[in-house]
């Protein structure tokens, strides 16, 4: 209805990724995979870039992916947290993943999405510089991050994925959403 | 897991179901009690229980839960007895009746674990069946009087089918549902003002503003009527009441009766939830200190049984409630004397101001000498909790007579009445029922002093907090604050200054995550008419709060 409508992954409008919305089709298609018997180890991951680098999460855990619509700021909440936005009559906390990340918070652009996510059985947005597409990776592709990139403050990294040209960074969620937070000026 | 989970959803359905049954037959038991206590039948109200006490039964056999199965069984068993011949009953029975009724209350809520509290029914079990076999052991009790109304009757074995319960989550889904419905229809408004504006009119405009006018009546019946199926009487509160009066009452050698009324006034589960604590503190503070031993009354020329009243009435949208007591009342030499010895300002001598320190924060629980010398059990936690609710709490004494306390609620915390308003381009809502007034703020009006702000109002200097600052806005102030609102929570003012007053508006509460934080400055958040969210302020974290930084 209003201006401030969001958008959800399944409208039918033109996007600069095309990518991204066939990512409920491949939702679909990943929950039929489950009930046939799926070749063991292949991870589907949903990708999407903050700052440059290109991280996975596994779709098992992502509910859908949304446009930026109005975020409103909630005062004295924690640093991590930019907001809350209207999901469709829900109110859904969006979390600046950068900053968990130890990166700048972002400024939105039109390529900005907001990742809907279970994590511990909480839903949770999460506020991405863009989303590419669904990859299917081979477990045994996953390699461990080098020890040197390694301490506390990343164990919420899983592994590394080389993928064509790229490097993608796995994520546990879970644990970035609980790793000590940058703190706010 | 799945099954894990709809386990849980069928105990907590069983839990919503039975509890409300047990603590009827629980209030049915004692009143059983008092009436053979006093040498009437109640043999009526007695048998009455057999439906109710079946129904657990079945229940519980269903869910596998064997200690409440047991106990619904012996006290099927027992209720049986009596309704057959009644002059088997005595002190024993009554006994027995109160105590496994209770436990039954005891019992349900924890049924998610489905060995708590076997050994205690078992030991019931045991007890009612020695009590079966061996005969009515004590002498007959006085005999019995013959003449009863037959409505006193009714209402005491009424507890079965009257009960009222609903499913909440089914409830709460509606009334989102309906949050999204307001949502649009003003996102309808919105659009139809903007068309009106630019084609001026037309019979097609004129069709709309009808429609659209319709509609806004439509919606505020939906609303008043939605509200009205999550009403639940108050007596779902007020049913535990009796026994922990008559327990507490026992404990303290005291002889006191509980007299409810308008236990059939609706309130919304939101504040029902949240309203049996404060009231357990008054009921207790009236037991404990408001009445006195019973040789004191006696010779005082009062009745040796002591009466407390636990009375609720609807009034508008609002709904009063009354805890009075007829003791001793309150003694003014005594809180003064006590509020001096703690170092508080007193006010002013005359009785209202001295009763109103009873709610100061450690008045009621910084001295536990004695019972005779103050009031108070956590009469503050009681008084806070009720102000929570955007409630108020006063106080009436009469030395010698004794004390009430007047409680004032509103009728539901899902939908709240608020003033949408904007500070720094963000918008929020203010519950009404926090909100003393909205003054514009006149040049020269803002004062200075200590570094916080200060402005008069209705002849007192309040401070006032600035909008951007509370809330942290963060960016520099570009819009000037043309206005303060004047926040209240008891007797506690505080203002805030805002820079504009959008209106007044309905808004569906919804709960903030707890990834969010606790805010103290934020109670929720709604969807406002344009799809955005706005969070709630919570006034009384604000009025609370002492010098922002």
């Amino acid at each position: 209805m209003g201006r401030s409508a969001k958008v959800s992954s399944a409208a039918p409008t033109p996007v600069p990724t095309p990518g991204v919305f066939e990512f409920a089709d491949q939702l679909t298609a990943q929950a039929a995979a489950v009930q046939a018997p799926v070749p063991a180890a292949q991870l589907h991951l949903i990708t999407f870039r903050l700052d440059g680098e290109s991280f996975g999460l596994p779709v098992e855990t992502v509910r859908e992916v949304i446009r930026v619509g109005d975020i409103t700021r909630v005062p004295q909440s924690p640093a991590h947290i930019r907001g809350v936005t209207n999901l469709r009559g829900r109110i859904l906390p969006v979390v600046e993943i950068r900053t968990r990340l130890g990166l700048t918070p972002l400024v939105p652009r039109s390529t900005a999405r907001i990742i809907v996510a279970e994590v511990r059985g909480r839903v949770l947005g999460l506020l991405v510089d863009s989303v590419a597409q669904v990859q299917k990776v081979p477990a045994d592709r996953v390699i461990p991050a080098p020890d040197e990139v390694k301490s506390a403050h990343t164990d919420y990294i899983t592994g590394v994925v080389q993928l064509y040209d790229r490097l993608l960074i796995l994520l546990d969620l879970a644990r970035a959403l609980d790793a000590p937070g940058v703190p706010h000026s | 897991m799945a099954h894990d989970h709809a386990f849980a959803e069928l105990i907590q359905e069983y839990i919503s179901e039975c509890l409300p049954l047990a603590e009827g037959v629980n209030d049915v038991c004692l009143a059983v009690e008092r009436r053979w206590d006093a040498g009437d039948h109640a043999a009526a109200a007695v048998a009455g229980l057999k439906a109710t006490l079946h129904t657990i039964k079945g229940n519980s056999a269903m869910m596998g839960l064997r200690a409440m199965q047991l106990v619904a069984h012996a006290l099927e068993d027992l209720a049986g007895r009596i309704a057959a011949d009644e002059a088997a009953r005595g002190e024993a029975e009554s006994a027995l009746l109160v105590h496994g009724s209770g436990l039954l209350v005891d019992l349900i809520p924890a049924a998610a674990d489905p060995d708590a509290g076997t050994g205690a029914a078992e030991d019931f079990v045991s007890q009612v069946r020695l009590h079966l076999t061996a005969g009515p052991a004590g002498a007959p009790s006085a005999p019995l009087r013959l003449e009863r109304r037959g409505a006193d009757r009714r209402a005491e074995a009424g507890a079965d089918a009257s009960t009222v319960r609903g499913d909440f989550r089914r409830l709460d889904a509606l009334l989102e549902i309906f949050g999204e419905a307001m949502i649009e229809q003003s996102a309808l408004t919105e659009v139809h003002r903007r068309l009106a504006t630019r084609v001026g009119s037309g019979p097609e405009l004129a069709d709309l503003d009808r429609v659209v006018g319709a509609l806004g009546a439509t919606m505020k019946r939906l609303e008043t009527a939605l509200m009205q199926t999550r009403l639940l009487p108050i007596s779902t509160v007020f049913g535990r009441f009796t026994r922990a009066v008559r327990d507490l009452a026992r404990d303290e050698r005291k002889r006191v009766r509980l007299v409810i009324e308008g236990g059939e006034t609706l309130l919304d589960k939101t504040i029902l939830d949240r309203l049996g604590e404060p009231l357990v503190h008054l009921l207790s503070n009236a037991v404990v200190h408001g009445v006195e031993p019973e040789t004191e009354r006696v010779s005082a020329g009062k009745p040796a049984e002591a009466t407390i009243g636990l009375r609720a009435s609807a009034l508008a949208d609002r709904v009063v409630i009354t805890v009075s007591d007829d003791g001793r009342g309150l003694d003014t030499d005594r809180i003064l004397a006590k509020a001096r010895a703690l170092g508080l300002e007193v006010p002013s001598d005359n009785a209202a101001d001295v009763y109103g320190l009873i709610f100061v924060p450690g008045f009621s629980t910084a001295e536990r000498v004695s019972h005779v010398a103050g009031r108070g059990v956590g009469l503050d936690a009681a008084a806070a909790a009720i102000h929570d609710l955007g409630g108020g709490i006063e106080v009436a004494s009469q030395p010698g007579r004794g004390t009430s306390f007047t409680l004032s609620v509103p009728l539901t915390l899902a939908i709240v009445r608020s003033l949408i308003v904007e500070v720094d381009h963000e918008r929020y809502a203010v519950p009404l029922s926090h909100v003393a007034e909205t003054v514009r703020l006149e040049p020269g009006a803002l004062h200075e002093i200590n570094r916080q702000g200060v402005v008069m109002w209705r002849g007192s200097a309040i401070h006032v907090a600035d909008g951007g600052r509370l809330l942290g806005t963060g960016t520099t102030r570009t819009a000037p604050r043309n206005y303060f609102v004047v926040l209240f929570a008891g007797p506690r003012r505080r203002g805030v200054l805002v820079d504009r007053l959008v209106g007044h508006q309905d808004v569906v509460v919804k709960g903030l995550d707890p990834t969010l934080g606790r805010p103290a400055v934020v109670s929720g958040a709604t969807i406002l008419g344009d799809g955005r969210v706005a969070c709630i302020l919570d006034a009384v974290g604000i009025v609370a709060q002492r010098e922002a930084a």
